[in-house]
C-alpha cells in the first residue's frame, strides 16, 4: 500500500476520534465508564498536528479540501464503486491487484479511494 | 445492533501491543488493514488507557477499514501488563464509520458499561468461554442481539 495512502487512512481515522470526542453523548459515556481524560482531545488535536507534517502537501491539501468540502475525503472502493457517491470505478483500476500501491481518487467527488486488502 | 463477535479464550501475550496485535489477528482483514487498525487504537490507548474494571480492557475504536462493528473477547490467564495494570480479560472492539455508526458506537459502549457493572467480577473470574460471552451478552460470529 502506498504509504501516503496508508498516512491517509490514519489521518481519517484520528479524525473520527477527534469527532467522537467532542460529541457529548460519546464523551459522557467514556467518562461515566473511566475511560475519558482531561486533556484527551488537546492531545489528539497535537497529534494530528505531527501525524500531518508526514504527508506530502498536495495529499494534505486535498484531504482537507474534501474533508471540508463532504465529511469524510477517504472512502473505501465497494463493489467497483467509490463508496462516497457510488460511482462505478474505472474497470482497469479496480481490476489491478496493484491499485493500492499509488493514490487514486474519485473520478466524479474526487474522494481518496482505497481498496480493502 | 448488528456485529460479528469472536473469542480467543488462551491469549498468548504478556503486553498491551502484543495482545491487541493477537486479536486483531482474528478480524478478517488483511495485514496492512490491521496494522493501520492497531496503529488507530494505540493511538487510543496513548491518550488514556482504556482499562475500566479491575483486570478488564475495552479496547476501541471506529475506523474506516471495518465495514460491521467487530468485537473480539480475549482472556489471559498470567494476565498482560496494560502497562499500569494487569488485564486479563480483553474487549476489544471497532465500529466502522458511517452515518448511524456514532450512535451505534455509543450504544455498543453503554450495552458493555452494563453487562461490566452489573457482573464485573464474574466477567474476569469465569472460566470458560461460553460462560463468558453470555455474561457479556454476545453470541459468536455474526449474530445480532
Amino acid at each position: 500500500m502506498d504509504k501516503q495512502l496508508e498516512k491517509l487512512i490514519s489521518l481519517h481515522d484520528l479524525d473520527v476520534m477527534i469527532a467522537d470526542l467532542n460529541r457529548k453523548d460519546i464523551r459522557k459515556r467514556e467518562k461515566d465508564m473511566g475511560l475519558h481524560t482531561e486533556g484527551a482531545l488537546e492531545e489528539l488535536k497535537e497529534l494530528r498536528e505531527t501525524f500531518c507534517k508526514g504527508i506530502n502537501r498536495k495529499w494534505r491539501g486535498l484531504y482537507n479540501q474534501l474533508t471540508k468540502h463532504y465529511g469524510n475525503a477517504v472512502v473505501p472502493a465497494l463493489m467497483g464503486r467509490c463508496a462516497g457517491c457510488l460511482t462505478r470505478l474505472p474497470t482497469a483500476v479496480c481490476s489491478n491487484p496493484e491499485r493500492n500501491t499509488k493514490i487514486h481518487t474519485c473520478p466524479t467527488c474526487g474522494r481518496i479511494i482505497y481498496w480493502a486488502d | 445492533m448488528k456485529y460479528t463477535a469472536l473469542c480467543k479464550f488462551d491469549l498468548n501475550s504478556a503486553s498491551r501491543e502484543e495482545a491487541i496485535t493477537e486479536l486483531l489477528g482474528l478480524f478478517s482483514i488483511g495485514e496492512k488493514s490491521r496494522g493501520l487498525l492497531a496503529g488507530a487504537l494505540d493511538i487510543r490507548e496513548k491518550i488514556g488507557a482504556t482499562v475500566v474494571h479491575n483486570n478488564i480492557a475495552l479496547p476501541h475504536c471506529r475506523s474506516i477499514l471495518v465495514d460491521k462493528l467487530t468485537v473480539v473477547v480475549g482472556r489471559s490467564q498470567p494476565g498482560i501488563s496494560w502497562p499500569e495494570q494487569i488485564v486479563n480479560t480483553v474487549i476489544l472492539f471497532v465500529s466502522p464509520v458511517n452515518l448511524n455508526a456514532p450512535l451505534e458506537h455509543n450504544k455498543f459502549l453503554s450495552h458493555i458499561a452494563g453487562k461490566i457493572k452489573k457482573s464485573g467480577d464474574k466477567i474476569s473470574e469465569v472460566e470458560n468461554q461460553d460462560e463468558l460471552l453470555t455474561l457479556l451478552g454476545f453470541k459468536l460470529a455474526d449474530q445480532g442481539e
